[in-house]
């Protein structure tokens, strides 16, 4: 895939209504979004908050009454705690948020006896990034959630990319453990994390994908920089995703494209029992709607 | 050429300029018959550093001709392991030997700060030298003696050391084998995370000259039929050269079973120093020391 449009081919291909639980949907964006979503009839909302605010936001929208459904909860922590709800039994397949506040909607996510984390689980994000100078989506993680991954984050975060690259329709994915040079140094924490999954990838402990690290991201997506610098790698320049070493590398490098290479993304939550959708409240109505397609892709059991 | 057989070290050593050895504290029949086999076969000069009436004494008592050494005569086994590597400083020697002195006070001559033959920053290690008959080539190995557990960066230098024997006895891109506990990355088993990095700084040309795989199970360095039944790809499986042992516990087992079970010849040496050093016990065999000093002096 070079363009996230075609993400949304595919959930429409799917030929489902992937049901959609909105905590305090209450934002024209969102609305918007998710509209154009149950219009190409992929996806079926749950519309959680102010039925009159939500009401008045769906007006300008001609969606078919039965299409979607409004709950009536205009108090935004039970509208929060019902949505984590009905995903965690069953009623629905995505969890997304709306106009809450990340740190409230995430802590009902992460709560123990109601949230949508299993015991130990690694929550990560991943973002799908689609780069006019590159040729195909390129997935990187974590740009939003774990602030220094260690190994065993690592690992997750890496299983979680290379499933939503199978989702994309890349079976083996390229993987680059980037890092700001391709050495194994043992005064570089990171590199040494990296020696340690290449060497579990080649000996099968972790499947599904082809894996090089440290690599730095010349080398993991520019086969000419292979060349100059005589790096044996089977990237070849030719990352389908990108795992950073922290939060900082990883935030800057997508939103440094963003705002220079007119990158676009879409990106969710993994590591819960389903997809969750978190973006900010000012996120444009076309990101929106590119995360709500990749969540569709990404709540089916493959 | 290729050394496949220790003996095969004599020839060459023959052909080529001799080494000269200086012997610390070479008071005793063990030291001065190795030594003096050595010289009489044409592979090394030899000087002896020690009581100079002892030495002759001893050589008399055993049939040696004094005259085939020179002699520096010092009268206490300190003062003589520090001439040795005085010698050895000035240029009057290119490799060093143990004599009757202790381990100890043999070390420490050589690891003195100022007068001793380290540069600043180096590692001081042990390789071996075997020939197992049940094995198709030689076997070199470390450490099994001096480091009791190296940490990531000693490991590095003992590989290095590995492939410098194996360089030295003609050995072209040596297979070395990473022993660990297991051939999966356990990261929380220091053995085979080591190994995962070495391996992985070795496909990066951060350690040139061999062909590296690790971690390895020891079965797999060694057999290759039990690399065929785990489906191990690596050229180094049931082929290795040399291994590297992620401890002395499971080195110095490895050592003594080789040599006490099998009954296989070795030799050894102490690598990192500004020579080699040769370091033999009492309890090595006569072939075992004069292959020792032929080993160091291939790598003099």
């Amino acid at each position: 895939m070079k363009k996230l449009i075609e993400i949304a081919q595919k959930a429409i291909d799917q030929g489902k209504k992937t049901r959609i639980a909105v905590a305090v949907a209450e934002d024209a964006n969102t609305i918007g979004a998710l509209c154009r979503a149950t219009a190409e009839g992929f996806v079926y909302p749950i519309l959680l908050g102010s039925q009159s605010r939500i009401e008045a936001l769906l007006k300008q929208h001609n969606l078919a009454s039965g299409s979607y459904r409004i709950v009536d909860l205009p108090d935004q922590d039970a509208a929060t705690r019902e949505a984590v709800r009905m995903v965690r039994s069953g009623e629905a397949d995505v969890l997304m948020k709306g106009l809450v506040g990340t740190d409230k909607f995430l802590r009902e996510v992460l709560n123990k006896e109601r949230g949508l984390l299993p015991p130990k689980a690694v929550m990560s994000y991943t973002c799908a990034l689609e780069l006019p100078k590159y040729h195909k989506l390129l997935l990187i993680s974590d740009t939003a959630v774990l602030p220094a991954p260690d190994l065993e984050q690592k690992i997750a975060m890496l299983n979680y990319s290379v499933k939503m690259a199978q989702k994309l329709g890349i079976n083996k994915p390229k993987v680059a453990l980037i890092s700001a040079t391709e050495k194994v140094s043992p005064g570089m924490s990171n590199t040494i994390d990296y020696a340690l999954i290449s060497k579990m990838v080649e000996r099968g402990q972790i499947k599904g994908c082809v894996v090089d690290g440290p690599l730095d991201v010349f080398l993991a997506c520019d086969p000419a920089s292979i060349e100059i610098k005589g790096v044996n790698t089977p990237i070849g320049g030719d990352a389908d995703i990108l795992i950073f070493p922290n939060l900082e590398t990883a935030n800057a490098f997508y939103k440094g494209l963003m705002l220079f290479a007119e990158g676009e993304l879409a990106g969710l939550i993994q590591g819960t029992i389903k997809p969750v959708v978190v973006m900010s409240r000012s996120e444009s109505e076309n990101s929106k709607y590119y995360c709500i397609a990749l969540s569709c892709l990404m709540a089916e059991e493959s | 050429m290729q050394i496949r057989k220790l003996d095969q070290m004599f020839e060459v050593l023959k052909s080529r300029t001799k080494k000269r050895l200086v012997a610390a504290w070479a008071i005793d029949a063990h030291t001065i018959e190795a030594v003096a086999q050595a010289a009489k076969m044409g592979i090394i000069e030899a000087i002896l550093v020690g009581d100079e009436s002892i030495i002759k004494t001893v050589c008399l008592e055993h049939g040696i001709d004094p005259t085939m050494f020179r002699i520096v005569h010092i009268d206490n086994d300190l003062a003589a392991a520090a001439k040795a590597v005085e010698l050895i400083n000035s240029g009057e020697g290119d490799f060093l030997m143990k004599g009757l002195l202790s381990t100890d006070r043999y070390m420490r001559a050589i690891l003195n700060k100022e007068k001793g033959l380290m540069d600043p920053g180096a590692i001081l290690s042990h390789v071996t030298v075997a020939e197992p008959q049940t094995y198709h080539k030689l076997l070199i190995f470390g450490d099994v003696a001096i480091i009791p557990l190296p940490d990531l960066n000693q490991k590095i230098a003992i590989t290095n050391y590995l492939i410098r024997v194996a360089k030295f006895l003609g050995i072209d891109n040596p297979k070395v084998g990473l022993q660990a506990a297991s051939e999966q990355t356990l990261p929380k088993i220091p053995s085979c995370a080591d190994a995962a990095i070495i391996a992985k700084m070795a496909e990066r040309g951060q350690i040139k000259g061999a062909m590296i795989e690790g971690p390895l199970g020891m079965d797999l360095i060694i057999d290759k039929e039990s690399a065929l039944i785990k489906g191990m790809k690596s050229e180094v499986c049931g082929d290795a050269d040399c291994i590297l042992f992620p401890n002395i516990e499971s080195g110095n087992a490895f050592y003594k079973t080789v040599v006490k079970l099998l009954k296989s010849d070795l030799c050894a040496i102490v690598m990192g120093a500004r020579v080699p050093c040769v370091l033999t016990s009492r309890g090595d065999s006569e072939r075992s020391k004069l292959y020792s000093i032929a080993l160091a002096a291939m790598l003099a």
